[in-house]
């Protein structure tokens, strides 16, 4: 990876040469073996709103972090102002002048309005106690210089909308006055972010660095110059934004791997019985959700972060429960109250959840009682079951996933994270069920699983069996689905299939465009 | 647009107020103990004198300061069954420990507290530091305590110095009763407590830690101030027990343990963390023992007196898990 | 379940490439970490056993270690339904009580009559499981924390036995039940050879039978259980009256035992209960542990017990020790972390990474896809 940063600086002549507020140079973070930065460099001036750019689990929440304090960075360097900045806990970090609005919200559900907007130090009156008056003056202020005097500093948080909260989690880190402002994602919620571009702009031109951190990008070019991509925790740039069609950046994101063809699905276009059929399907983060799914068929799922896509698959594998709608399962309607009952329903239905430690596997049990949990039934005697025979069927079995026998015996919490979700993909198949509803199966493993699991996939659809897949990695639902759907706030905003089937394509219906309205435009 | 949003505004405040009615567990609380005691009355016939009021607010201080310490543990989202232990080891410390008159006193006052905080250390160090479950945790502790106080006294016994029997449990100055007042300095202390820092981080770990420790909440250090807070709280609860009870035992403590909780959870304090406070808890406390003087006076058998605790006891915890989630908003 | 553990967020942090060689290669041996527990637990027991000799010539004796397995044999028994409810993650503080129960009513039911023990035994020990079924109902249904259930039906039991009893439990003591501590069958009481029985037969039941298999998973990951579609609270609720019925029959023991009954005869077993199983490495956050570890807990902490009065300290310094015991088990057996973790450096490493907000939260956020 080829960093720009000089060549651009010196090709765009800028102003006098100024020290940037932040500077970062080849910053990296391995969590074990799974590297979420590899090597951002980037520079950030003051008075900048520089835009960091970038495809879920290209890094940028790693990248958040490191620069919060709160996870501290593998290699490279990182300063501040000139000087070296290393922040060793969130409140270092502060102390040096960087303040973040997180993505998830750092707000206390329980606490007032006040109380969080001056926490951890809650302001002191007279005998050196907090005073709810002051605090709460503060809070005034606070809301009405940043133009959100609608919402009461005596609220309890838990109460206002996710947008008010979404604004305060801003105040809070814009009060503190810092040299540089980290956003993450700020408009996720906001139903109006022209609010936050005129704070923005406000605090930009007094100076203030800020980070931006969006994948809208027509937010992006209301707001930056300057922006940054990353790419499997690699950056890109910096980039002029405003001379930068959609399309390049979306090809920037995406990388080369557009180009590869599409190799699993391209086979069988049969269509055959429809497998789960669901209409108007409507819960707390889903409206109306309708589609189909066939047998010997993959349908994939897009979707940016949070658009609805854990309900709507949760709902399916029987853990939530929807709001209004209707799942049939070969065209007789099933209501699933349970996994178990999703399970035994019509030709069943197994779910993949994304929480691979939590709620797949059995972390202290050995990798064959993983893996053998459905068949215990059929393994067992009088109700004992005969070690032996579970062994020997364990064994035949996970040759399927290409998993080695000697993991058998270990406790699956000493296997590596690709080999513990064979063994969970593995279980679920054993289970007997005829649709898999897979939530984000490849996060965080190996190449080599991944390809394991799609040749999985394939022979499962080849059987007649039908998959329904999430995945954070567009490639990945290029190259298995043979058609896919794009969620975006809710709703099912798109489906592409066959020659429409592209990362750009996914990527704008994700994000709220129509591809076929950018090219039409670029063409134009 | 703005006219949007202030209709939006009032709605919800509107909301709120009932809201916060119904899930404050002190109000609720507090309504239920004047109609309990208005059937006490009715049952016992002379309630109001100063001394019966002296009684009744004696009896009621032990578990009220269990629950108020219990409390604070619980808003981090702990809970701490270490009281029992704490209560029995104290009492029987004061009953064979502490010679007569007001220094002797004040050294039983010292050490009561010593002990309350050294264990209350011990279990915010095992949770925070240790990263232990605060159940298996404080339950260790608990059985090392009742283990100590057996060691110090192993039948019932011993005697608490007059001093300390009388001046904690009669009307100060003749007029008004030690343990009210008491009760009440425990409450400023409280309102104090909650307006700082460590105050307000209470509530937040206990809401979400991790959202706590973004906002740049110590959690750790908050969590371990808890429990050491509410150790200083069962102390003196122990204190004040000896005082009452005028004697010691091993076990003076064993009933604490579900009483305590019971009180919080009528307090409505949520046992998931973050919501209620210790005041409603005290009030939690005053009601179940007026309940047991209620029965007793209504001349219900001590069994069914115990049946009933039980069953309290789970509804209790019940009731106050609803009117907590009402509290939170939670309430779908 | 209400509410997870924060520390589980320190314990998903994402496990080095390195240690977690480490680990295969460790647990590749055929003895699991758990086979090696509990053969330490009896060796010590044993260990414990000859060298009491020093303290006094009638110790060490192989009638002192008969007199030790008849006195661990309730908590042997206790330590089955204990471990079970342990194992799925919850705590079951009312086995003491529901003891007392089972004692009560085979000292009123059973008394002098052959025939009424084949009766009565099977009675008791539905009542109790029904007792404990409560319990499990408690603690699924109503989501009460289960130490509060628990503890609440304790005392409901205990009025209960104040009003029916007036304090004082009628009945005879069977002599069917007393000869099986005194008589003896191949040189052994009969009592050990039913003990050894119901060793293999809760051994069979934990650790090798579809149903033990199945508490293992929802003890591990209650909701991971749920989504591989196992009908968790029906388990949950088998576990707590399989405990309710072991309580019973631990209580119908000691009435064969004591010749008698008392309104607290069981009060003292529950502490040993709880410590019998965490001494034998269950995680009192479920999914850990196996019976045979537990019995040998329940030996080891008998001796220990009874060394401590042979060595004429008081009773409270029994009390103090089991606390004291488990408090080391749950600090040794903490995720990743061996019984030195205090004295090595490594430790200070593990604390300040998991520090609030630090590597340790929301590891699923960070597994970037590079």
């Amino acid at each position: 990876m080829q960093h720009q940063t000089d060549e651009i600086d010196d090709a765009s002549g800028g102003p006098a040469p100024q020290t940037p507020v932040l500077r970062v140079a080849g910053v990296s973070k391995a969590y074990g073996a799974t590297i979420a930065l590899n090597s951002v460099t980037l520079e950030v001036l003051s008075g900048e709103v520089h835009a960091l750019l970038g495809e879920n689990g290209a890094g940028k929440s790693t990248f958040v972090k490191v620069l919060s304090g709160i996870v501290r960075q593998g290699g490279g360097a990182l300063s501040l102002d000139g000087t070296p900045y290393e922040p060793r806990s969130l409140m270092d970090a502060r102390r040096s002048g960087v303040s973040t609005a997180f993505q998830e919200l750092s707000l206390l559900p329980n606490l007032t309005v006040a109380a969080n907007l001056t926490l951890p130090h809650p302001l002191k009156g007279g005998l050196g106690l907090a005073s709810r008056s002051r605090n709460e003056a503060r809070a005034v202020e606070l809301l009405h210089q940043f133009d959100a005097a609608d919402i009461s500093p005596r609220s309890i948080v838990s109460r206002l909308s996710l947008a008010q909260k979404q604004r305060i989690e801003i105040i809070r880190a814009i009060s503190h006055r810092p040299r540089l402002l980290v956003l993450d994602e700020p408009t996720a919620a906001l139903a109006e972010p022209e609010w936050l571009f005129r704070i923005v702009e406000q605090l930009a031109a007094s100076g203030m660095a800020t980070l931006y951190i969006s994948h809208r990008l027509s937010e992006v070019r209301r707001l930056c110059n300057k922006g940054t991509i990353l790419r499997n925790g690699d950056s890109i740039g910096p980039i002029a934004i405003a001379e930068t069609s959609d399309n390049e950046i979306f090809r920037m994101m995406v990388g080369k791997r557009s180009e590869e063809r599409r190799q699993v699905a391209s086979g069988s276009s049969v269509v055959r019985d429809v497998a789960i059929e669901v209409s108007g399907l409507t819960g707390e983060s889903i409206h109306d959700v309708g589609f189909s799914l066939h047998k010997g068929e993959v349908v994939g799922v897009a979707a940016l972060e949070g658009q609805g896509q854990r309900e709507l698959f949760r709902i399916l594998g029987g853990v939530a429960r929807p709001l209004r709608g209707t799942i049939s399962l070969e065209g007789s309607l099933v209501n699933l109250k349970s996994p178990g009952q999703a399970l035994a329903a019509g030709a069943g239905i197994a779910f993949v959840p994304e929480e691979r430690k939590s709620e797949g596997i059995f972390l202290t049990q050995s990798t064959c009682a993983n893996v053998t949990l459905p068949l215990l039934n059929r393994l067992s005697r009088f109700g004992l079951v005969s070690s032996r025979r579970e062994y020997a069927v364990a064994a035949d079995q996970i040759q399927r996933v290409q998993l080695a026998e000697r993991l058998l015996r270990l406790r699956i919490s000493a296997l590596s994270g690709g080999n513990q979700q064979k063994a969970l993909i593995m279980r679920v198949l054993l289970s007997g069920a005829r649709s898999l509803i897979l939530f984000d199966p490849t996060r965080g493993v190996d190449v080599g699983t991944k390809q394991t699991i799609y040749e999985v996939i394939h022979r499962f659809v080849q059987d007649g069996g039908s998959v329904l897949i999430y995945s954070t990695e567009l490639p990945e639902l290029v190259k298995l689905s043979h058609r896919c759907l794009v969620l975006y706030r809710g709703r099912v905003a798109g489906e592409l299939s066959g020659e429409n089937l592209s990362e750009e394509g996914l990527v704008a219906l994700a994000t709220g465009h129509n591809i076929e309205e950018i090219r039409s435009r670029e063409t134009a | 647009m703005s006219a949007f949003v202030s209709r939006k505004v009032s709605d919800q405040t509107a909301d709120r107020s009932i809201r916060l009615w119904l899930g404050n567990g002190a109000l609720v609380v507090s309504i239920l103990y004047v109609l309990l005691f208005a059937f006490y009355a009715a049952a016992q016939g002379d309630v109001f004198g100063l001394q019966p009021m002296n009684d009744l607010a004696n009896d009621t201080l032990p578990l009220a300061l269990a629950a108020a310490g219990g409390t604070v543990v619980m808003l981090t989202g702990g809970f701490d069954l270490s009281v029992a232990g704490v209560i029995s080891l104290v009492n029987v410390c004061i009953a064979t420990q502490i010679g007569d008159g007001p220094l002797n006193a004040l050294w039983g006052l010292l050490l009561a507290i010593l002990i309350g905080l050294a264990v209350g250390m011990v279990n915010g160090a095992l949770v925070a530091f240790g990263k232990l479950q605060s159940i298996a945790s404080t339950l260790a502790t608990m059985i090392v305590c009742s283990g100590l106080a057996i060691v110090v006294l192993d039948a019932p016994g011993g005697n608490v110095s007059d001093f300390i029997a009388d001046n904690a449990t009669d009307p100060i100055l003749g007029v008004f009763p030690a343990a009210g007042a008491i009760a009440l300095v425990i409450v400023l202390l409280w309102l104090v407590v909650r307006s700082t820092a460590f105050g307000v981080a209470i509530y937040a770990v206990g809401a979400d830690e991790t959202a706590a420790s973004l906002a740049g909440v110590p959690v750790l250090r908050t969590k371990f101030l808890a429990y050491s807070l509410g150790g200083i709280c069962y102390g003196l609860a122990g204190f004040m027990l000896s005082a009452v009870t005028a004697t010691g035992s091993p076990s003076a403590g064993t009933p604490f343990l579900l009483l305590m909780f019971a009180a919080i959870a009528i307090g409505g304090t949520s046992f998931a963390g973050g919501y209620g406070g210790p005041i409603g808890s005290m009030v939690g406390a005053a009601l179940l023992v007026l309940l047991q003087k209620a029965l007793f006076s209504a001349g219900v058998s001590s069994f069914y007196t115990v049946i009933f605790q039980g069953a309290i006891m789970i509804l209790a915890v019940l009731v106050g898990g609803i009117s907590a989630s009402i509290a939170a908003g939670r309430s779908r | 379940m209400t509410k997870t553990s924060p520390s589980e967020h320190a314990t998903a942090a994402p496990v080095p490439e390195a240690s977690a060689k480490a680990t295969a290669a460790r647990s590749g041996f055929r003895i699991g970490p758990e086979g090696w527990t509990t053969l330490a637990l009896f060796g010590l027991t044993v260990f414990m056993i000859l060298a009491s000799r020093l303290i006094s010539s009638g110790f060490g004796s192989w009638q002192q270690a008969q007199a030790i397995l008849l006195l661990s044999s309730f908590t042997i028994v206790l330590g089955f339904g204990q471990g079970l409810v342990i194992l799925i993650g919850g705590l079951d503080l009312s086995v003491g009580v529901v003891m007392t129960l089972g004692g009560i009513l085979a000292y009123r039911w059973i008394g002098t009559s052959l025939v009424a023990l084949f009766w009565a035994i099977p009675c008791i020990l539905l009542v109790t499981g029904c007792v404990g079924a409560i319990n499990g109902l408690g603690a699924t249904l109503l989501r009460l924390p289960p130490f509060i259930m628990t503890l609440a039906t304790s005392l409901i039991i205990y009025g209960v036995f104040l009003g029916f009893t007036g304090g004082q439990p009628r009945g005879v003591a069977s002599p069917a039940l007393t000869s099986a501590y005194t008589s003896t069958f191949a040189g052994l009481p009969v009592i050990l050879w039913l003990l050894l029985i119901f060793i293999i037969l809760a051994t069979l039941v934990q650790s090798h039978s579809s149903f033990g298999r199945r508490l293992y998973a929802v003890g591990t990951s209650p909701m991971a259980a749920y989504i591989a579609g196992l009908p968790v609270r029906l388990l949950i609720v088998a576990a707590y009256a399989i405990s309710g019925a072991t309580s019973g029959l631990a209580g119908i023991l000691l009435v064969g035992y004591a010749t008698g009954a008392t309104l607290t005869m069981g009060q003292s077993y529950l502490l040993p209960s709880v410590a019998a199983v965490v001494v034998g490495g269950a995680s009192i956050l479920g999914g850990r542990g196996t019976y045979l570890a537990t019995v040998g807990g329940a030996l080891l902490l008998t001796t220990l017990s009874t060394i401590i009065e042979a060595l004429g300290l008081a009773e409270g310094w029994r009390t103090v020790i089991y606390g004291l015991v488990i408090m080391l088990a749950l600090l040794a057996l903490r995720e990743n972390m061996g019984i030195g973790w205090a004295l090595t450096p490594k430790f200070r490493n593990t604390a300040s990474r998991s520090r609030p907000g630090g590597a340790g939260h929301k590891p699923n956020k960070t597994g970037g896809n590079g």
